[in-house]
């Protein structure tokens, strides 16, 4: 018999078959007999397994059992920390920030550009932002000589800190 | 305060209580169906303290992931799901720890299942229970797990082919040789189990 016949045959008795090939497998039966000793072989099996696991029962008590899944179930919960919520003024602060930081490079901006004639002339002036730290802003006239850094208050890491212990109490 | 009383609730109102939080409700769903967990995972694991481990465990998890069941199949059903997959993955993790074992090997080489002889007459036939039940769990032990696997999830979960190919990661044909091998070696081992209790 063919491996193909084989896993047929199996497929057969658990019902995997098409109904088509379900019949033609029944007919073959009655004149192969090594099929039908295999078959009857695999039912046996299937029969002395059916119910083997239904007497099992775990060997402790409901009270003992409930006891260690329960403090497993604290542990896991204090290990993961709480949804923590970011304080309003914080996120109000965060959202701000860069909007001032765009306004101001926009005021700037259009500043050097009423005065591009008489700055082009004696030195220039620029500003410059960060994009990695919105937080700085910087201005400098050299026909004047000054430098001037804006720092919005508090700095990102700041904040950052605030809103990871702002809860914690 | 009185705690309540949950043994006359059914599984639904359980489940509902506990996604809410109520643990009491909770404990009485692992009493109910730690039985059915505890032997799908010693089935799977023939070794009862990995086995109530793995139960454990799998009970810490349907708690973690209680508010993901949606009530698709019954709660017992969705537990014996986790318990399943944990046994699996442990299972998976001790064989990358082990050698290949003779028998792995020698299935990967040519199925010897195809050579077995026929087993006749009924092995089982004759025996109490008891001593059917010994003679399985001793036979059980000797198969690779994942041949165990293929036979309980078939035989004891019911599992069509193409459910345990997707428990298992691996395709319908692989399902279909390992349960055809599963039982096989189980006729075998149970026969020869017999000839040696007769001598």
């Amino acid at each position: 018999m063919d491996w193909k016949t084989q896993l047929k045959l199996q497929a057969f008795l658990d019902g995997e078959l098409p109904e088509t090939q379900a019949r033609k497998v029944s007919n073959s039966l009655a004149q192969d007999r090594e099929a039908a000793a295999l078959l009857a072989e695999l039912r046996q099996t299937r029969e002395a397994l059916a119910g083997f696991d239904k007497g099992i029962q775990l060997p402790e008590t409901r009270e003992f059992f409930w006891s260690k899944i329960q403090r497993e179930i604290q542990r896991a919960e204090a290990r993961t920390p709480a949804p923590v919520g970011i304080p309003f003024f914080a996120r109000l602060r965060r959202l701000l920030m860069p909007a001032t930081a765009v306004a101001l490079l926009a005021i700037v901006g259009m500043v050097a550009t009423r005065q591009t004639g008489s700055t082009l002339r004696s030195g220039g002036a620029e500003a410059e932002t960060s994009l990695e730290d919105t937080g700085a802003f910087t201005y400098r006239d050299y026909s004047a000589g000054t430098t001037l850094v804006w720092l919005s208050y508090p700095a990102e890491h700041e904040l950052a800190d605030e809103d990871e212990g702002g809860t914690l109490d | 305060m009185t705690e309540k009383d949950h043994s006359s609730t059914d599984d639904a109102t359980l489940v509902r209580a506990a996604q809410q939080g109520d643990m009491a409700a909770f404990e009485e769903l692992v009493a109910r169906h730690r039985d059915k967990i505890y032997a799908r995972a010693f089935s799977m694991m023939r070794n009862e303290e990995e086995a109530v481990d793995l139960s454990q465990e799998a009970w810490v998890k349907g708690w973690q992931r209680l508010r993901q069941f949606q009530g698709d199949s019954s709660f017992g059903t969705w537990m014996t799901r986790i318990v399943i997959n944990l046994c699996l993955d442990q299972l998976r993790k001790q064989k990358r720890q082990r050698t290949e074992s003779i028998e792995a090997m020698s299935e990967e080489s040519g199925g010897v299942e195809r050579q077995m002889p026929i087993v006749t007459p009924n092995p089982t036939a004759g025996l109490e229970r008891a001593e059917l039940r010994r003679r399985i769990d001793r036979a059980l032990t000797q198969l690779s797990y994942e041949h165990r696997t293929a036979l309980v999830l078939h035989e004891f979960e019911e599992m069509e082919y193409k459910e345990i190919a997707r428990t298992m990661g691996c395709s319908i044909g692989t399902v279909m040789s390992r349960l055809f091998y599963a039982r096989r070696k189980l006729a075998a081992l149970l026969a020869d189990l017999k000839q040696q209790h007769l001598t």
